[in-house]
């Protein structure tokens, strides 16, 4: 009696545990996001084409093209050895400017321009791409700390 | 000078905390008692020490010290006061710090509650506080000190992050502080009954009160993060499944695991095994969410710069734990047979399992999608992330069943629930259910989501309703007085029940103004220049022109808009630029928010041209009050259960 009910109990945990996991699972590749440098991008098959990914790298000095009186921006973001043209339209975070890091989140559709509609906005300043950070986070910060004291 | 005190202090508690785990170890293989009250002294001195490093760091915030390094990173001389002292936690050093501050605190009060009445347990309490303070402090003397300075000394400091000078963002840190830390007390005692071999009840209704205290102040702490992130960061949203965000969720839906699987343990001498490791877990991923935050690791993802040896140092310590505490469950598991057995399916037993599963499954889902991409980029090299679609299709469903369970688990009878029992208890529910479900159709309420919320939200409020009412026209009659004072006595006989239905009352609340404020928001982004109007929703909004405005250490630009609803004027809004006079340039967006019907209406001017046109992003955001609201239920009822009064019987 006491064993039948055990498996009963058993069963159904097991049941919902593997519908839950099926749900967790199944929503769980296709919401993944990859994120790339611009050299990376550039090398994409067509199959990514149309496919969501992010690209982080530097905005490029003078770059920066504002539409008048549109939510649509035109600018350059370069991972150092490679540069690729990005077109945004909607609200980038007030930590975008040219020169500095930026992630922006969108397709690279036609392969020759990102189309994009997020700018990642975080937390902190010390916020940069990641390839840029492995070059060494160190000597920005020194030279912060060099201005500093002048 | 003080900043060097404090230093000394800290190192200095660093060897106390040592001694504070030997001398306990000592006692115990000797038998010696005065080597335990020793542990007992190494903890007191500890708070002190700790006080004297947290102080000294204040004091050079305020006398403006910028020869300390720290001091210079997060803070300047204009920044006010208020901000100057809780930019004390605004970095990484100063808030390890301050939550090793904590530690120890609540180490010193926790031997000084229980020293008398839990006298078996205290050496094993002061060993784990104490080598987890050592821990902590290790990590803050070599590889992280907030004393550090600069030489020359700067002349003035750079700034803390202004989006951090918001009281949201004060308070926010140290609440979930308090429920990390505190989490730290049952884990210590769970720690304790496996080590001494008494696995009885003890542990767990010695630390009643902690994990309650834990688990609200952890509640708190992420709802005054919700609360920061709508108002400063003007997304129009409180949460996005960040892995900041998530690190703080995942030790609060284990905790609440544990705050209901040991009620089972109470009442039913089950679930022995099993609370051990909820708890290990709740404490493991407190510490998880604090070096996730505060060490980048997470740097794949987010990028915070920082030094590959802390987390190394943070990875060495975690396996620590989690080698020790699992290990000891396991060795001791076999002693921790459940004599008892589960009677039946349709029982509190289960309703009280299946509610701990889906908590589990709930953290799994978090825990996978907040670790996978660090797992993927250490393995592959590959940078992923995992977006907020996937958090949002299985939380939803899990939410949803969670919350039936929160209806039926405290009606339904222990062992077995006869079917006299389920039609006395559930049927009134149901029909509310039911009726409700209908109206609210009739009334407009057609999408999937919110019309299950809803018809739930009517069957667990009827079902604690109706409780309510039987027990004071029970106590009523009982007494012979008015069902009023049958309430008051139902609630004075029975609080900590009361106390916990209301804070189920509250978790409702709050998930309404989640799933209102998700289904029904409305937003447009549009570009204006002066004059421009535009409507959302019945509200047409007009732009009049910008002014400027000043703050203590920050100029702004504010846009001076005119609400109205139909002709009627509603209100005027200013959504504000800021720009703050550190040395970050960086401007935030003060959203204008304006409380209207239990929701919001909400502007967020993201861009200025130089001809005054303006950027802005509106929102409509109803019901989003409820989340703030539900928040403050659930702080009611826990306080509630908190102070009940000592029952005699017991």
């Amino acid at each position: 009696m006491i064993k039948s009910k055990k498996i009963g109990i058993g069963i159904s945990i097991l049941v919902i545990a593997g519908a839950l996991g099926y749900l967790a699972l199944g929503n769980f590749g296709e919401n993944l996001i990859y994120f790339y440098t611009p050299s990376e991008v550039l090398s994409l098959s067509h199959d990514y084409y149309g496919k969501k990914v992010r690209v982080g790298g530097m905005v490029v000095d003078g770059s920066l093209k504002v539409v008048p009186n549109t939510l649509r921006i035109n600018f350059k973001l370069t991972d150092g050895a490679e540069t690729i043209p990005v077109a945004f339209e909607g609200v980038p975070p007030d930590l975008f400017k040219e020169g500095t890091g930026a992630v922006v989140e969108g397709y690279w559709d036609s392969g020759k321009v990102f189309h994009s509609n997020m700018i990642m906005a975080k937390h902190s300043e010390e916020y940069m791409p990641i390839e840029m950070k492995r070059a060494g986070v160190e000597l920005p910060k020194k030279d912060l700390m060099k201005s500093l004291q002048r | 000078m003080i900043i060097e005190l404090g230093y000394f202090a800290v190192i200095t508690a660093l060897m106390v905390s040592i001694a504070g785990i030997l001398a306990p170890v000592i006692g115990l293989k000797t038998g010696n008692h005065g080597w335990i009250r020793a542990g007992r002294q190494a903890v007191t001195v500890n708070f002190i020490l700790l006080s004297l490093g947290c102080g000294a760091l204040i004091y050079s915030f305020l006398s403006r010290d910028f020869s300390v390094k720290y001091v210079v990173m997060n803070s300047n001389s204009r920044l006010p006061v208020f901000y100057t002292i809780s930019a004390l936690w605004g970095g990484h050093e100063g808030s390890l710090l301050f939550w090793a501050w904590i530690l120890a605190a609540f180490a010193a009060l926790a031997a000084w509650i229980h020293w008398k009445t839990h006298p078996a347990a205290m050496p094993y309490l002061l060993i784990i506080e104490s080598s987890l303070t050592s821990g902590f402090l290790a990590l803050i003397i070599f590889l992280s000190s907030p004393f550090e300075r600069i030489f020359p000394a700067a002349a003035e400091g750079m700034d803390l992050n202004p989006l951090l000078q918001d009281p949201g963002m004060v308070f926010h840190p140290p609440f979930l502080y308090l429920g990390y830390v505190g989490f730290s007390i049952p884990f210590s005692f769970a720690m304790a009954a496996l080590l001494s071999g008494r696995l009885g009840e003890e542990w767990i209704r010695a630390t009643h009160r902690w994990t309650l205290f834990s688990w609200i102040m952890l509640t708190a702490g992420i709802l005054m993060g919700a609360y920061w992130a709508y108002y400063e960061l003007g997304w129009g949203g409180y949460w996005a499944w960040d892995p900041v965000e998530n690190a703080s969720f995942m030790p609060w839906l284990v905790g609440t695991a544990f705050l209901h699987s040991v009620m089972v343990q109470e009442k039913r001498k089950m679930f022995k095994v099993w609370n051990l490791f909820l708890i290990i877990v709740t404490f493991s991923l407190s510490l998880l969410g604090t070096f996730l935050v505060r060490s980048g690791i997470l740097s794949s993802v987010h990028a915070f710069a920082n030094d590959p040896g802390r987390g190394v140092y943070i990875l060495i310590f975690m396996s620590v734990v989690l080698i020790f505490s699992f290990g000891t469950l396991v060795i001791r598991s076999n002693r921790l047979k459940d004599r008892i057995e589960m009677e039946s399916m349709v029982s509190r037993e289960s309703a009280f399992l299946f509610n701990n599963m889906f908590f589990l499954i709930a953290t799994a889902t978090v825990f996978l999608g907040t670790l996978y991409p660090l797992l993927v980029d250490t393995l592959y090299g590959t940078k992923v992330t995992v977006g907020a679609p996937y958090y949002n299709k299985v939380f939803l469903p899990i939410v949803l069943v969670i919350l039936i369970l929160m209806g039926i688990a405290p009606m339904i009878a222990w062992r077995k629930s006869s079917r006299d029992n389920i039609r006395k208890n559930f049927l009134i529910p149901a029909v509310v259910a039911v009726a409700g479900t209908v109206i609210s159709a009739i009334l407009g309420i057609r999408q999937v989501y919110p019309l299950a919320a809803a018809a739930i939200v009517y069957f667990v409020a009827a079902t604690i309703i109706t409780d309510m009412y039987k027990n004071s026209s029970y106590w009523a009659s009982h007494s012979g007085t008015t069902l009023l004072k049958g309430f008051f006595k139902a609630w004075y006989h029975n609080q900590r029940r009361y106390g916990g239905l209301l804070t189920h009352v509250g978790v409702l609340v709050l998930i309404l103004g989640i799933i209102g404020s998700s289904s029904y928001k409305l937003e447009k982004t549009l570009i204006l220049k002066p004059g421009d109007e535009f409507t959302l929703g019945h509200y047409s909004y007009k732009f009049h022109g910008l002014q400027d405005v000043q703050g203590i250490n920050w100029m702004g630009v504010e846009a001076l808009f005119n609400v109205y609803k139909g002709n009627q004027f509603v209100a005027e809004m200013r959504p504000q630029k800021r720009f703050y006079s550190g040395g970050s340039q960086m401007p935030t967006t003060e959203a204008a928010i304006q409380p209207r019907h239990m929701g919001d209406l909400y502007l967020s001017m993201t861009d200025i041209t130089q001809e005054g046109w303006i950027t802005v992003m509106a929102f409509q955001n109803p019901l989003i009050h409820w989340i703030w609201y539900g928040g403050g239920i659930m702080g009611i009822g826990v306080i509630l259960i908190l102070f009940k009064r000592k029952r005699r019987e017991l």
